[in-house]
């Protein structure tokens, strides 16, 4: 932490900030080197210093979901948690990937992949198998940024299924890698400071994707039923494992309070939060620990057919301990929401109705009457909450430090 | 009606061509790599596809669109203050 190497102090927007309390120029450049040392010096009256290299090291935060499963609408709920809207990268190659905000980049796991369609369509394998990514490149490129360096990450573009000459990436203040495969390769899981895991249930996947695919020539209820069990294999084997490393799982499920639904209009979804992570406090209902059914329409909120539940409760999943908040129905309107809210703690908002009014901002996006988009809201204000802290905390070590 | 007005016709016709493929290719060897590797192209071509009909519903307001171009019109001027 604190090390600044000469060349980044050097630069003109210099990650550190140096305030020496006497005699050094501001240019100056400044090694520290060991804690001891800069003890010695304080005891012998030389001078202290307070070095923070915060900024320009960007967290690093991955998403893993299959395709086709809202992962874009999520990005765009969580980039506007942070202000402003992301933009692919402007002058650049139009088929471009990433999404660029003030404080947020979103790349593209895609873009690794080492085969193109040619190739993997050549050597018989899919784009969910490992075979067909370059984890190396992945990972040395996800190093480089949490490092504070620029990359020049390949483009795959899939329109044409080829890998197109590179784009120059900046780091960010929050990097956020979403695809089939950010948590697969060890090295690269060790990278992130936060990971997510899109659950969809098998039959609110074909539900979705009919509503998806239906409309396109070509397409009929065969078509895309043969590509989601095309895939499935591979999907079971490579992608769904990785749920068990993700910080924050969100299931979605069909619905149970109206029998036999499989429209996947009415969604359950579950909100699978790991215990004991590192600025990471899970949201509860009521009581924290405890467990708990709730259903909010009675005499002070009206709810229509078939209404909302949630439950509240700890588990185990995957051997670890987790909080679990579930929502199975829909919202009609907003008093139910903002009724909603104001039972839920530890919820991260800066002001009371924060996660209303980021809903309300963004009514028209898939997701925004039910669970999906209430706990992708609340994941996205757990993440400026986490970074806020990791931040706070690489400001304060140095401080801390000099007191010593 | 050819299919979605919104996709943009060429990434349409992939698609097409895409699900007629990946069926022949799956009519020999409904098992084997090649099939499985077919139908993720058409994953692919269609996920695509509903990216490019979204960017499309971004831009589907023609007032907003004029004024992107024109901003010094008098249907197009807003002032801050």
């Amino acid at each position: 932490m604190a090390f600044c190497s000469p060349h980044t102090t050097a630069s003109l927007r210099s990650p550190c900030t140096t305030i020496p309390n006497s005699g050094f120029r501001q240019n100056q450049v400044i090694l520290f080197t060991t804690r001891s040392s800069r003890r010695s010096n304080t005891r012998h009256g030389a001078r202290t210093f307070q070095v923070s290299c915060a900024v320009e090291q960007p967290i690093v935060i991955g998403l893993a979901a299959d395709s086709g499963c809202g992962k874009s609408t999520f990005m765009r709920r969580l980039t506007s948690v942070f202000g402003g809207a992301a933009e692919p990268p402007k002058g650049g190659n139009p088929d471009s990937n990433t999404l660029i905000s003030d404080t947020t980049t979103v790349i593209c796991l895609d873009d690794y992949h080492s085969l193109d369609r040619t190739g993997r369509k050549e050597k018989g394998v899919t784009a969910l198998d490992p075979k067909a990514n370059d984890f190396d490149l992945m990972y040395e490129q996800v190093k480089a940024i949490k490092e504070g360096k620029a990359i020049e990450k390949p483009i795959y573009n899939h329109v044409t299924g080829l890998l197109d000459p590179a784009e120059l990436i900046q780091p960010p203040k929050i990097f956020v890698i979403e695809g089939l495969h950010p948590m697969y390769d060890e090295r690269v899981r060790e990278l992130l400071d936060f990971s997510i895991y899109l659950d969809i249930s098998n039959e609110v996947k074909f539900a979705w994707k009919i509503q998806r695919d239906m409309a396109e020539r070509g397409h009929s209820l065969e078509s895309i039923k043969a590509s989601i069990e095309a895939r499935k294999p591979d999907f079971d084997a490579f992608i769904d494992p990785q749920k068990q490393y993700a910080d924050a799982v969100i299931e979605v499920l069909p619905t149970q309070l109206i029998p036999d639904d499989n429209e996947g209009k009415v969604l359950r979804v579950k909100l699978i939060m790991k215990e004991g992570i590192k600025f990471f406090n899970p949201v509860y209902l009521f009581d924290e620990g405890s467990t708990i059914n709730w259903i909010p329409c009675g005499r002070k909120l009206t709810c229509s057919y078939p209404g909302i539940k949630f439950s509240y409760g700890p588990d185990t999943y995957f051997g670890q301990e987790v909080s679990v908040l579930e929502m199975d129905g829909q919202f009609d309107r907003l008093d139910e929401l903002i009724y909603v809210e104001s039972h839920l703690s530890n919820l991260s908002t800066k002001f009371y109705g924060e996660v209303t009014q980021q809903m309300l901002k963004h009514a028209d996006f898939p997701g925004s009457n039910n669970g999906t988009g209430l706990f992708q809201t609340i994941v996205g204000l757990k993440i400026r909450d986490l970074y806020e802290q990791i931040i706070a905390e690489r400001a304060g070590v140095p401080a801390e430090a000099a007191k010593v | 009606v050819a299919g979605s007005p919104s996709t943009p016709p060429e990434l349409a016709q992939k698609v097409t061509e895409s699900i007629k493929q990946a069926e022949e290719t799956c009519a020999g060897d409904p098992e084997g790599g090649e099939c499985v590797a077919a139908w993720d192209e058409v994953e692919e071509l269609s996920a695509a596809a509903s990216h490019a009909r979204d960017r499309k519903k971004e831009h589907s307001d023609p007032l907003e669109e004029f004024c992107e171009d024109n901003p010094e019109t008098d249907e197009c001027r807003t002032y801050d203050s």
